[in-house]
């Protein structure tokens, strides 16, 4: 998976590394910018009134 | 040969990819949920004491302890407004340093920023149960200490002209997630027994699960307008 996002990246390699980082940084942004905030209140700790549900 | 070991590699970075994964979920929810609290939070404090700093004239402070309480639930209060800050609470108990604002309603997108206060509730300082909840985990801990409450313990809020000091009257009290009674007007099992100026604080329990709900009750036991200094169970 990894190695065939490598041989399909341009450039050589310290172009490649250098796309890589910024790849990986993109990830993470989008992870805790969107999936997260939408997955965390699937977890229990919101869940702090009382509300009769 | 060459299938099994492309299987083996997809699959073994799959598992890596889960992994790594999960450990930037657990990030975010135990440390960056924090960090946006504390700064969202922070904001809302500031916007509360800019308005009250551009309030022209402060309105009279009520007296609970002229009247009988039951007598002034003001009917021309307005509502607050939905998502916006009303007060700043104080718990000398939960730290020195600890102060939260009180938002209108008990949404999660309220509760990111601070404490929410229920709106079918009373307002601060009013007859009736000014009930708040709060995050005992993630976005700032801010009830992490809950269990430590006591009786005798202040809850001190101010709304910007008035300094309101609750006394807490038992220590945290468990129940089940439906117990809508705690924050009725007189709460059921709190041991008041009659109307009265209430403070109720709730947050889940355990601390990581959502299966019951920890509960303090307080009573209204003094006010003093801002412009008196701050109450003295701020500083003991």
């Amino acid at each position: 998976m990894y190695g065939w996002i490598w041989r399909h990246l341009p450039g050589n390699a310290w172009v490649r590394a250098l796309i890589s980082i910024v790849l990986v940084l993109a990830v993470v942004y989008a992870l805790f910018q969107y999936v997260f905030p939408w997955a965390e209140p699937l977890l229990p700790f919101n869940d702090v009134t009382v509300d009769g549900q | 040969m060459g299938g099994v070991r492309l299987v083996v590699r997809t699959f073994s970075e799959l598992c890596l990819t889960v992994g790594t994964l999960i450990v930037l979920f657990v990030v975010y929810v135990l440390y960056w949920t924090g960090v946006q609290a504390e700064s969202a939070s922070a904001g809302q404090i500031d916007t509360l004491q800019r308005e009250w700093a551009a309030a022209p004239v402060a309105p009279p402070p009520p007296r609970p302890s002229s009247g009988p309480p039951a007598s002034s639930p003001a009917p021309k209060a307005p509502a607050y407004t939905p998502g916006k800050g009303i007060a700043v609470m104080y718990v000398p108990r939960l730290g020195k340093d600890w102060k939260w604002p009180v938002l209108e309603g008990t949404g999660p997108g309220v509760l990111k920023k601070g404490l929410g206060h229920y709106a079918a509730t009373a307002r601060l300082g009013a007859t009736g149960n000014f009930s708040v909840a709060g995050h005992r985990r993630t976005y700032g801990d801010p009830f992490k200490d809950f269990p430590r409450l006591r009786a005798g313990d202040a809850v001190v809020l101010t709304d910007g002209t008035t300094w309101f000091t609750y006394r807490i009257d038992r220590g945290p009290y468990r129940t089940v997630p439906t117990d809508v009674g705690v924050v009725a007007p007189v709460p059921k099992k709190s041991g008041f027994d009659g109307p009265g100026r209430y403070l109720t604080l709730t947050t889940c329990e355990p601390e990581w699960g959502s299966s019951h709900r920890l509960i303090v009750w307080a009573h209204l036991d003094g006010t003093q307008p801002v412009t008196d200094g701050r109450p003295q169970a701020l500083d003991s």
